[in-house]
């Protein structure tokens, strides 16, 4: 496969890394990481927040050959907590040096698995004691699933054939719900229209907002009007 | 007990995968009868391939007894595939923190049908802790799985009842499947908890799952004490009790008698007193 470097393409890498920072600042870490793996298209990407010294160090040393939070995390449904690959030596391998570039000792991975055999890797780190690090993951963890899933489809449809394979398909259920939320619907409203739970709209607006890859409600409304999926009321 | 089995560790339990594909086949190849594919008396299909996870739960011995299988809804999984008839021509929901669930199994011929730990009921209210609570400490909020009518009021008398469900209930051999939705929330979780009376942490450590079956190696290899270690004389009463057993509910009460007794042995000799009284008993 060979190495894009989104980066020398207009406004990639500030677009993704910009987006990468963002997560740091909200949730509390000091770096985050991507890594992306897309078999029809052939082709990797990777983002980072980290300082250019560590990034050429991995560079240099050819570390994204071992590299476990790449290679073992990809094979995680869950969440991979780096605890998890300490005692691999590959991990002692890529992170002995670590710390000498002040790079933090906590870290998570986030598989995301695409429908066409293409994977991403959301990596989020942070120099604290474990205690603290126990309780940020748990605080964040749910958002940071949906973050991965968020770069990673945005990433994977950049590419030009991925975004033709990409094109969203809603259920009816998904584009009634969207339906009643363009013409101002609550929640609330919209499970008692339909006679189902509060928390099954939610669950579908939650899937349309990924198939659109928006991350807001309003966003994903616009785009499905845009393409047509539910009309403008 | 539960242990998570991914694509991380499989390698160290690749027996207790076997012994899982094994009741899978026993369950939805035989007792289901689902249109499933089995070989070698085991059943496969290319969802395993794909690295899924697998949360299993395992009786004191070490036997596999319960397991259910989870993937994530942003990838390939069933609905989107061959339970797509579930769906009836819609598009699968596809959500960063929902993971669907199935191939749910518990091993009927093992457990038996009243309320103690080594009954259907406790083995599968261990497992809904056990993926719920897996699927929870993961960010996952909603869980989508794939049952039969039968699991399904399973899952209502377990103080568990889906909260809604998606697509229709479709014909799949002798029985029929349906996608019901769980939401991974304390509430559910506790509410299982307080109709099983399981209160303690259900989780195995990887290094005690890997003990467990050491020892459950040991005893198969050693039944009857053939190592002629010397016995406490509480051993030697329950081996005595054992072989005095004339059915298997006596046999069973001398199990649950070793289980009360726990605190009084290490877990070697627990584990070695759990097989060695049933080798002796197959020896009578």
């Amino acid at each position: 496969m060979e190495i894009v470097d989104l980066s020398t393409l207009p406004d990639s890498e500030t677009r993704y890394t910009e987006f990468l920072r963002q997560i740091c600042e909200k949730h509390d870490m000091d770096h985050a990481a991507y890594a992306g793996m897309n078999p029809a298209a052939g082709t990797v990407a990777g983002f980072v927040t980290y300082d250019d010294a560590w990034t050429e160090h991995y560079q240099n040393q050819g570390l994204i050959m071992v590299d476990p939070t790449i290679h073992m995390a990809r094979r995680s449904i869950a969440p991979v907590d780096w605890s998890r690959l300490e005692r691999s030596p590959d991990f002692q391998r890529v992170f002995r040096d670590a710390s000498d570039f002040g790079l933090p000792n906590q870290g998570v991975t986030i598989p995301v698995r695409g429908p066409y055999g293409d994977i991403g890797l959301l990596s989020a780190t942070r120099k604290c004691s474990k205690d603290e690090w126990r309780k940020l993951f748990t605080h964040v963890i749910s958002d940071l699933q949906s973050m991965a899933v968020h770069i990673h489809d945005n990433v994977v449809s950049s590419d030009e054939l991925t975004n033709v394979l990409y094109h969203p398909t809603l259920s009816t259920r998904e584009a009634e719900i969207l339906q009643w939320v363009a013409a101002g619907k609550s929640q609330q409203d919209i499970g008692d229209i339909l006679s189902i739970s509060h928390r099954t709209v939610e669950v579908h607006l939650r899937s349309s907002r990924e198939k659109l890859s928006a991350l807001t409600t309003p966003q994903a409304v616009g785009r499905a009007i845009a393409i047509g999926l539910i009309t403008p009321s | 007990m539960i242990i998570v089995v991914d694509g991380l560790n499989r390698h160290l339990f690749s027996e207790v995968l076997d012994d899982m594909f094994e009741l899978r086949a026993r369950v939805f190849g035989g007792r289901l009868g689902w249109d499933v594919n089995i070989q070698d008396g085991k059943e496969i299909d290319e969802f395993d391939h794909l690295d899924p996870a697998y949360v299993i739960g395992l009786d004191d011995g070490g036997n596999v007894v319960a397991a259910v299988r989870a993937l994530q809804t942003t990838g390939p999984h069933m609905l989107a595939d061959v339970f797509s008839a579930i769906l009836d021509g819609e598009a699968p929901i596809r959500s960063a923190t929902m993971w669907e669930s199935t191939r749910f199994c518990v091993d009927t011929q093992r457990l038996n049908r009243g309320k103690d730990k080594n009954s259907v009921s406790y083995a599968t209210c261990e497992l809904m802790i056990g993926s719920l609570e897996y699927a929870k400490n993961s960010g996952i909020q909603d869980i989508i799985t794939v049952i039969d009518p039968i699991m399904d009021r399973v899952l209502k008398r377990s103080n568990c009842a889906p909260y809604d469900y998606v697509g229709k209930t479709a014909p799949m051999g002798k029985v029929s499947a349906l996608a019901a939705l769980l939401d991974c929330t304390e509430e559910r979780i506790s509410g299982i908890r307080e109709f099983a009376g399981i209160h303690q942490d259900v989780f195995l450590e990887e290094e005690e799952a890997l003990e467990l079956f050491k020892a459950k190696k040991s005893a198969e290899i050693n039944p009857a004490n053939r190592d002629h270690k010397p016995l406490t004389e509480l051993e030697k009463y329950f081996v005595e009790q054992m072989s005095a057993a004339r059915n298997e509910a006596e046999r069973q009460d001398v199990l649950k008698l070793i289980e009360a007794l726990t605190d009084t042995f290490t877990t070697e000799q627990k584990t070695a007193l759990l097989q060695t009284p049933r080798a002796f008993a197959h020896e009578a």
